[in-house]
């Protein structure tokens, strides 16, 4: 059964338990965990049904499709004018998955969180509401009004629970981290929000509702001019470079959980917008493009995979491994053809499990240690077997292993890139095996080897943190050797994409 | 059983890893009977599939291609499919029985040698996923599951040469084994997506015959198949990729035995010998198999001869057996390579697992440290002899068979067949020189040797089946032998239908042979027994040339400064680059532009109503002045 309450209730039930916990005195913090974690495993099951119970071959592009309408024939808007409008396709319907398991799985390890934790969950819950809502709107108001609702507790929830680092040669604050990442992330949004107005007067049929704005044919020209809009506005939240340095900096000094739902899923709303808003809205616009967004791609892959080899904290590397990773989605989408956005997407969903497992480990290490220095360790493995283990898999999917899911999303990457473009695809290929380099390196030098006497009072990841990574290695597991489930929907929504082929 | 129920080769093992990493703590002894069993059957199982495949052989004679069987995977419709399958032939075979008997020797061994290891459960389900791997990458009917298999290969092999985790070193090796055999899989994805790109097929088959058409462009097969040697160069540990073999050594020595025998080195082999017609349609391609492989068993043959430690030694050996096995390639005889392929795996396995039975008992792995072992281990020093002997390619054992086989394949190239001859008499130095340190003369600690005792049960049932297997298995070079056995033809007919060279047997190249081996092994009787001062004495002599050997050419030191000094001093240039350009002066700076911008305008609050008022004025008067211009 397929009813657009599901999604509804994605983005309901987190608003509704962001206004419950204002409720809840904050001197019961268990009170406020077990509601957390019991509404992240609503979220799971709810993005689990949305997922399995989507129809591959059902002849409708946009399945549990709701629309409420709220303002129209008022002023320039016509009939349906804004309109809650939700529905998912096959690239919507893994991205909601996604969302669900990383959710679930940052309320699973921010058990710990002592400091406030009420009015951390209330923004969580605020931040994953918002997030539900952009991979479910049909909407052009609403999908901005989600977007913005999706950044801007950031600011917050890195400003008061993050955490400052301190270099020999420079320092970056909490602070610094957090206002650079939400001026960055703003700023891209008022491109898109120019994008949307453009688009809405140009298309002159008083509707924000993107199937209607879909039927449009715009003018060449006017494509042209608006595409870069998007891609930008989007890409900044994709990491696109040279827009990228809020994604490091944000994410080692964001808190555990936020880093994992900010380079799990919230990187990967720039991803969706470029589709959603510029490939699907403007295709002659993105057509014309694509040859610039595949040259930055391949630069994000080299330069970031590059970049994070010489890092030397935990959490500056995945940071800049994310820059990398998400090369390969620009990559794929840039490609234009069906297999190379099929990779992407898939590189979307698997790069959002991936990191999200590879910060939940780096925040069960800081958490114990309080540095995130990777020479300092050594030996690990000895104390924290399972620990290691766990980001061993992270790190081993980052490398694109095969029977991983990074290997299924980069290898439709690799081979689309191919098709149109050889020589970017081999330095594409490149970027992995450097990826080798710096993972390997890490491990080797934080894990194996003597044990360093100085962590003797280290122990294993408490349980709610290995909950929360065995449920993201189920994940990257599952996609990685069943991959048919995500490329079935994905790759017919993909074809479907106008300019696609 | 048949030829298409071969997916159940790799399954089993697979599905032996799952339980045991799930379970392993909570089953009887971590499961290390469930492993065996999983190999075991798999060992079995693949009689039914030879017997399958000889009947359709026997039935479909030369027209028979191999049997496939594939499910999909992932599919893009009209753009990409992607399917899981196998397909059984006669390379597939050789390499099954090899994979699946020298697997299930080591894991037999291991029982008693890592007896007592902290992580022996882990250990049994890393090996049977090593084993799985192997499988599936023979059985592979596509280069997409081949690739699969290959890098779960190389996973396998850095989790076990890594066993010893909390030694810097053993994680050192296994890094350094991961990454240089990475560094050629690189080139491996990017052939395999050059000729789907050409040919629209992953199928291994399809893609020979589409490029044996015609349909792949000339420069596109070039590329590709350079980029596949690549790939195997790094996997069978060819020159200039061979140095993380001999450092991988620091895993257990069960797991080198497998490495060097069986799983790891001689995939390279194999997918050269799969893919050999590609090679043959490029001009010149099987002239730089050739070539990659004489460089490569010519220059480690020499190593041997200074290398300390025992195991150090048997995998210089190994390197000099890939080349060896590669020159066979190159000249166009494939089946003299599997061949050796096949012999190599069984006396090398012996010679490792032999080299295991002496750390086991001296806890020494030094030859400066050990010698007079011989009457103590009396079971281990006669089969390390058969396998060091067969490695030096004395007369009637295994080696001696296939190394003839590919002497005689090399006859028509004076080049290649000299330098071969030249590394016969080094090969047999080294081993017997080996041999000699290890089990003869005084013990250099004799509070070691006194200690020592023969190997266990679990050990010397293994070791002696694999002596004796290096005793019989080179006489398959004779049809009568392989038609005894049950295949129509011999063994040669089997591996390689429809070619025109089958194993022959020449008495003049033995001949030749013989006596440079013969003329080796005494002169490493000579130079070690008789008169040991000679060696030291020599290297005083030739200082520059002991030295280069000891520092391996010092080609490890050339790779370490190319990793410090230009790819991690680089990454640091363009990490300073993006912290202090990109961020600092692009973001920061902008950001700082816009804060001096509103400085600068802030002294023009001046809060006094003639400056608001002067203001006005002009800029009235300038827009006056602007429209009366665009008016005009």
């Amino acid at each position: 059964m397929q009813t657009g309450y599901v999604l509804l209730a994605t983005i309901a039930v987190p608003l509704l338990t962001a206004l419950a916990l204002t409720a809840v005195p904050s001197r019961y913090p268990n009170a406020v965990r077990v509601i957390a974690v019991a509404v992240g495993f609503v979220l799971f099951g709810l993005s689990l049904y949305a997922f399995f119970a989507y129809q591959v071959a059902d002849g409708e592009q946009f399945q549990f499709q709701l629309r409420w309408d709220w303002i129209e024939n008022v002023g320039v808007l016509g009939d349906h004018g804004i309109t809650l409008h939700l529905g998912i396709d096959g690239i919507g319907a893994p991205m909601v998955l996604l969302t669900g398991i990383v959710a679930f799985a940052g309320t699973l390890i921010s058990w710990k969180i002592d400091y406030r934790n009420k009015d951390f969950f209330i923004l969580f819950m605020v931040l994953v509401s918002g997030v539900f809502g952009v991979f479910t709107s049909l909407d052009l108001f609403f999908w901005f009004f989600f977007y913005e609702l999706a950044v801007l507790p950031m600011y917050l929830l890195i400003g008061v629970w993050g955490s400052s680092s301190v270099f020999p040669t420079f320092a970056r604050t909490k602070e610094y981290g957090a206002l650079k990442l939400t001026m960055y992330l703003v700023a891209g949004s008022v491109l898109i929000f120019i994008g949307i107005f453009a688009v809405f007067v140009e298309a002159g049929i008083g509707t924000f509702d993107l199937l209607a704005l879909y039927q449009v044919q715009f003018d060449e020209d006017f494509q042209k001019i608006v595409f870069p809009l998007f891609l930008i506005g989007c890409g900044v939240l994709a990491g696109l470079w040279p827009f990228h340095t809020w994604s490091p900096d944000g994410h080692v000094a964001a808190p555990t959980a936020v880093s994992m739902l900010h380079a799990g899923v919230l990187m990967k709303l720039g991803a969706f917008g470029i589709i959603r808003l510029g490939m699907q809205l403007l295709p002659e616009g993105a057509e014309f493009w694509m040859p610039a967004l595949i040259t930055l791609g391949t630069v994000n892959v080299v330069y970031g995979a590059i970049s994070a080899t010489a890092q030397t904290d935990f959490k500056y590397m995945v940071g800049y491994s994310s820059v990398s990773h998400m090369g390969y989605v620009l990559m794929g989408l840039a490609t234009m053809n069906p297999i190379g956005v099929n990779g992407a997407v898939l590189q979307m969903f698997s790069h959002g499990v991936m990191t999200a497992l590879m910060f939940a480990m780096v925040g069960a290490l800081y958490d114990q240690a309080h540095v995130r220095e990777m020479s300092i360790f050594g030996g690990l493995a000895q104390r924290m077997p399972r620990f290691v283990a766990f980001f061993a898999i992270a790190g081993l999917t980052s490398i694109g292993l095969p029977g991983l899911s990074g290997f299924v999303a980069e290898f439709n990457v690799f081979v689309g890139v191919f098709r149109t473009y050889p020589a970017l695809g081999a330095l594409g290929i490149l970027g992995a095996a450097i990826t080798a380099v710096y993972i390997l390196r890490m491990l080797a030098l934080a894990f194996f080897g003597p044990f360093n006497e100085r962590w003797k009072e280290l122990t294993e990841m408490t349980r709610w943190e290995q909950a929360g990574g065995a449920l993201l290695i189920a994940f990257i597991l599952f996609m990685g050797v069943f991959p048919s489930p995500f490329a079935d929907r994905i790759a017919e929504s993909v074809l479907l994409i106008p300019g696609v082929r | 059983m048949g030829m298409t129920d071969a997916w159940l080769l790799p399954v089993l093992p697979a599905g032996a890893f799952a339980v045991l990493v799930l379970f392993g703590p909570y089953l009887p002894r971590r499961g290390d009977w469930l492993a065996i069993a999983a190999i075991f059957a798999s060992f079995v199982l693949t009689f039914p599939i030879i017997a399958d495949l000889t009947s359709a052989l026997a039935e479909h004679g030369e027209e028979f291609v191999g049997a496939a069987n594939s499910i999909p995977w992932l599919e893009v419709p009209g753009n990409l499919e992607l399917r899981l399958g196998v397909h059984v032939d006669a390379i597939t075979v050789v390499m099954l029985v090899v994979g699946s008997f020298v697997a299930l020797m080591v894991q037999v061994y291991s029982l008693s040698y890592m007896r007592g290891d902290s992580r022996y459960g882990w250990y049994y389900a890393a090996m049977s996923l090593f084993a799985a791997s192997m499988l599936a990458l023979v059985l592979a009917d596509n280069f997409l599951l081949l690739y699969f298999a290959w890098e779960l290969v190389g996973l396998c092999s850095y989790l076990l040469i890594g066993h010893y985790s909390h030694l810097r070193s053993a994680a050192e090796a296994a890094k350094k084994a991961f990454i240089t055999t990475r560094l050629g899989d690189v080139g491996l994805l990017i052939a395999i997506i050059l000729l789907w790109r050409d040919t629209g097929t992953f199928g291994i088959q399809e893609v020979i015959a589409a490029a044996q058409a015609g349909e792949i462009r000339t420069e596109v097969l070039t590329a590709s198949v350079v980029l596949l040697l690549l790939g195997a160069m790094g996997k069978s540990a060819q020159f200039p990729f061979h140095v993380w073999l001999p450092d991988a050594m620091e895993g257990p020595t069960p797991v080198s035995a497998l490495i060097h025998a069986a799983t790891m080195v001689v995939a390279g082999v194999y997918l050269v010998a799969r893919t050999l017609p590609l090679f043959e349609l490029v001009a010149g391609g099987p002239e730089l198999v050739l070539a990659i492989g004489l460089f490569t068993a010519f220059l480690s043959a020499f190593l041997g001869l200074v290398m300390t430690d025992i195991k150090r030694v048997i995998a210089y050996s190994t390197i000099n057996s890939l080349g060896l096995m590669f020159v066979a390639l190159g000249v166009g005889a494939p089946a003299a390579a599997m061949l050796y392929l096949f012999t190599h795996a069984f006396f090398k396995a012996l010679l490792f697992l032999g080299a295991g039975s002496v750390i086991h008992a001296t806890e020494r792995q030094d030859v400066n440290q050990l010698g007079g072992l011989w009457s103590k281990m009396p079971l281990t020093g006669v089969t390390f002899a058969v396998g060091a002997f067969s490695m030096a390619g004395l007369p009637f054992l295994a080696g001696f068979w296939a190394k003839d086989e590919i002497l005689v394949g090399a006859l028509e190239n004076r080049v290649a067949f000299s330098f071969l001859l030249l590394s016969l008499p080094v090969t047999a130095m080294y081993m017997t020189r080996l041999f000699i340190l290890t089990f003869l003369g005084q013990a250099r600690e004799p509070e070691v040797a006194k200690h020592a005792h023969d190997a266990p049960l679990a050990m010397s049932v293994p070791l002696a089946l694999l002596a004796l297997l290096t005793l019989v298995t080179g006489l398959v070079v004779f049809d009568q032998v392989g038609r005894a056995l049950g295949f129509p033809g011999g063994i040669g007919e089997l591996i390689f239908l429809g070619e025109p060279e089958v194993f022959h047997f020449d008495t003049g190249v033995a001949a030749a042979s013989s006596e440079l081996v013969a003329l080796g092994i005494i002169a490493g009787w000579f130079a070690w027994a008789v008169r040991p001062e000679l060696p030291q004495r020599a290297a005083q002599a030739f200082r520059p040339i002991h030295a280069m050997l000891v520092n391996k050419y010092y080609l490890d030191d050339f790779y370490q400064a190319i990793i410090d000094r230009v790819v991690l001093a680089g990454s640091r240039v363009l990490a300073w680059f993006d912290r202090n350009v990109v961020n600092d002066t692009g973001v920061d700076g902008s950001a700082l532009t816009t804060g001096f911008m509103g400085y600068l305008l802030k002294f023009q609050q001046t809060g006094k109503l003639p400056n608001y008022a002067l203001a006005m004025v002009i800029g009235v008067v300038a827009l006056a002045l602007v429209a009366f211009t665009l008016k005009t």
